[in-house]
């Protein structure tokens, strides 16, 4: 009798737990920007878990932010030992060595799954970077910026400048640069000093469509004339430059303190400019980088993304993506961050199109340039980067003229990449 | 002793030789390993022989982050232990509440997280605004840019470097210190001695042992420098070392490969020559002090 009564302990026992295996919930792991997971960004996003949660009983989602560079080796060591994360965040600028350490799912099956009307929501130039080949997609466009230029009006108005019309081309922005430097204060920052400014300045005369890498040859795009003409740019404004790169701390405080007219960025910095101008008064807009020609603009774009990682959550994982993608969540993260995004259909929300910055942003990406293409085909060395802004550097500082600097710096890029 | 009555001994041994052997040996045979192969830490390793090894030594930023190394190192570490030095002295003269005082301040930065005290730096360093700046500006001096003007930049790191790690040495020469009979000092003042010449001739010699070790140590550090010059230069694993690489140092350099370009057999060769290259300078160290140290 005793037995009996053990066994059937026993058997309950096996049976409550295992039952409750079966219904306990299926856990995602959500790794996110670490500005993402913080603020009013974390309680935006843990309305939408939340919110994908109640539509799907018993999945959890565990969202986890984290910096640039841990996201990156924490998915690369994540693809070594079978923990990635089922769903996470990086740019596209990284995208190549994600897939080549085998850290993304091909989606596209998913993605061509999707109902035509979700597809259609996204920005078309947005989704070919994500999409390498016919029937290769890695990730879903998430925030993106496009470059925009922000302009110091009180630095400008001191030095003779008419701010009522921005610069159109180069040549009116390097005659404003002069004024300005004239007046006693920096024109713009060190442009430079990082990959992205380099490739702004880049944008801005260079031809657009050859900057980049061709992977099977193993070989720069980039052409002499092309980048000739830039490396004039730098040498123009090495004389008018604060000498701090466009990311540094010290560059917003020249601009907010009217020492620097010119701050050519992403819209990240808008909060802190607005910020000032509430606090000291700082009297700043921000428009579109001039480009080579009337009517043209320069500027780099890229963009985050969301993609899912191979393995047993790949259904569940997809639906989550999707679901934080879609237009509804988009023009809420929109709408809270004032940045702008790669759904389309969300940039076009009447009350997302009342926003500013989110207006410049979207003009400003269609004239933009891509900082790094072709994405997801093959990991951009780093030497290809550091020759970038090391070359650049020393035409700046007079070690070699435009033409010479090109031609090295071709030379340079080409040497790194048949490496 | 028999092997029943060492058992015990070994059981109780065990528990430390099973974490050396996973944390340390296994990452360094395994490392090893690697450095003789293409891996990208997902795919199937592929044997290179030592294609690694080429590769990293016939770089561009190979030779121009162990150019800054030996620059670093012949002005940090000797600069660095002779303000620690002149910091004990100071110290030693002192006693009671303001020995305590000058010992805590100056010990300060070593437990300082390295992001809290670059970014401290950054914000002194910066130009115009920055402290450093705002100071040689009472005095007419132009405005310097100390983290992106090539020409500064590995001095700007050197005196945050020597800024951080003085106070360490500072604890550990001011121990030795006070191990140094009074008794000496006593005698060299009966006989006539300056302060000078009995720095010279009694704590330098006295201090031998505690100077070697914090010399080699000092080596050791500054060979791995990674994180303030990391830090200062707003590296990342794609952007490092700062303008023109004037800051890009082995250890930065072997992360950029490692996660940056996703080349783990290279990184793991890196690793490897860097060591070879601290084993030989430790060795180099220890040859000459007992080549020195009497019979």
């Amino acid at each position: 009798m005793i037995a009996t009564t053990c066994r059937a302990a026993i058997l309950a026992t096996s049976a409550t737990f295992l039952g409750a295996g079966a219904l306990s919930a299926q856990e995602l792991q959500y790794w996110v920007y670490s500005d993402f997971a913080q603020g009013e960004a974390l309680k935006l996003q843990q309305e939408f878990i939340a919110e994908f949660e109640a539509e799907n009983p018993g999945v959890k989602i565990v969202i986890s932010g984290r910096g640039d560079d841990d996201l990156t080796s924490g998915q690369i060591a994540g693809a070594a030992s079978g923990t990635l994360p089922d769903v996470f965040m990086n740019g596209l600028a990284v995208g190549a060595q994600l897939v080549e350490v085998g850290a993304l799912a091909n989606i596209h099956e998913e993605w061509m799954a999707m109902p035509q009307e979700f597809r259609d929501q996204f920005d078309a130039a947005a989704i070919a970077s994500c999409t390498p080949k016919p029937e290769e997609m890695y990730c879903i466009p998430y925030t993106g910026f496009g470059e925009i230029m922000y302009r110091n009006l009180t630095v400008l108005e001191e030095a003779g400048v008419d701010t009522t019309t921005p610069p159109a081309t180069w040549e009116e922005w390097h005659e404003q640069m002069v004024k300005v430097s004239e007046a006693g204060k920096f024109a713009v920052p060190d442009q430079t000093q990082v990959f992205n400014s380099v490739a702004s300045m880049y944008a801005v005369r260079g031809d657009k469509e050859k900057w980049g890498i061709d992977f099977e040859a193993r070989e720069t795009l980039i052409e002499p004339e092309s980048m000739t003409r830039t490396m004039q740019m730098f040498i123009d404004m090495a004389p008018m430059n604060s000498g701090t790169s466009r990311n540094d701390q010290g560059t917003r405080d020249l601009f907010i303190t009217n020492q620097l007219a010119f701050h050519v960025v992403g819209p990240w910095v808008n909060p802190t400019y607005a910020q000032a101008a509430n606090d000291s008064g700082l009297k700043y807009d921000f428009v579109l980088v001039p480009g080579a020609t009337e009517g043209d603009h320069g500027g780099i774009k890229s963009y985050e993304f969301v993609s899912i990682a191979p393995g047993p959550n790949r259904e569940i994982a997809w639906k989550f993506a999707s679901y934080i993608t879609e237009k509804n969540q988009m023009a809420r993260w929109a709408k809270l961050l004032s940045r702008y995004n790669a759904n389309a259909a969300a940039m076009a929300d009447p009350e997302v199109t009342a926003l500013p910055l989110i207006v410049k942003s979207v003009e400003a990406v269609k004239y933009a340039m891509d900082v790094m293409p072709p994405y997801f085909v093959g990991a951009v060395p780093n030497c290809y980067r550091s020759i970038m802004t090391d070359m650049a550097s020393a035409v700046a500082d007079g070690e070699y003229t435009a033409e010479e600097g090109a031609e090295e710096l071709i030379a340079e890029l080409n040497d790194c990449l048949a490496r | 002793m028999s092997a029943r009555r060492l058992l015990p001994h070994y059981a109780m041994v065990l528990p430390f030789g099973v974490l050396f052997a996973a944390f340390f040996l296994y990452p360094i045979v395994s490392g090893l390993y690697y450095s003789f192969h293409d891996w990208n830490a997902a795919t199937e390793a592929r044997f290179v022989g030592l294609a690694n090894y080429e590769a990293v030594l016939n770089s561009r930023d190979f030779s121009r982050s162990m150019s800054n190394l030996l620059t670093y190192i012949a002005i940090t570490v000797p600069l660095g232990i002779t303000v620690a030095f002149g910091l004990a002295l100071l110290v030693d003269s002192f006693s009671g509440f303001w020995a305590n005082f000058f010992r805590s301040a100056f010990f300060l930065p070593v437990v300082l997280p390295a992001f809290l005290a670059a970014t401290i730096w950054r914000w002194m360093y910066a130009p115009n605004f920055g402290l450093v700046n705002m100071v040689l500006g009472w005095f007419g001096m132009p405005s310097i840019n100390f983290l992106n003007d090539t020409g500064m930049m590995l001095y700007a790191l050197i005196a945050v470097d020597v800024w951080v790690s003085a106070g360490f040495n500072m604890v550990i020469l001011l121990a030795g210190l006070k191990n140094i009979p009074q008794d000496l000092y006593e005698a060299a003042r009966l006989d006539g001695a300056s302060r000078i010449q009995q720095v010279r001739y009694i704590t330098i010699p006295m201090l031998a042992p505690v100077l070697f070790f914090v010399i080699t140590y000092g080596f050791i550090s500054a060979l791995q420098v990674f994180d303030v010059p990391w830090l200062l230069t707003g590296s990342s694993f794609t952007a490092y070392g700062g303008r023109r690489s004037a800051l890009l140092f082995p250890v930065m350099d072997m992360m950029g490969r490692a996660f940056g370009s996703v080349r783990f057999g290279e990184a793991a060769a890196y690793g490897f020559i860097l060591t070879a290259v601290i084993i030989f300078i430790t060795a180099a160290m220890f040859a000459v002090r007992a080549w020195r140290t009497p019979k």
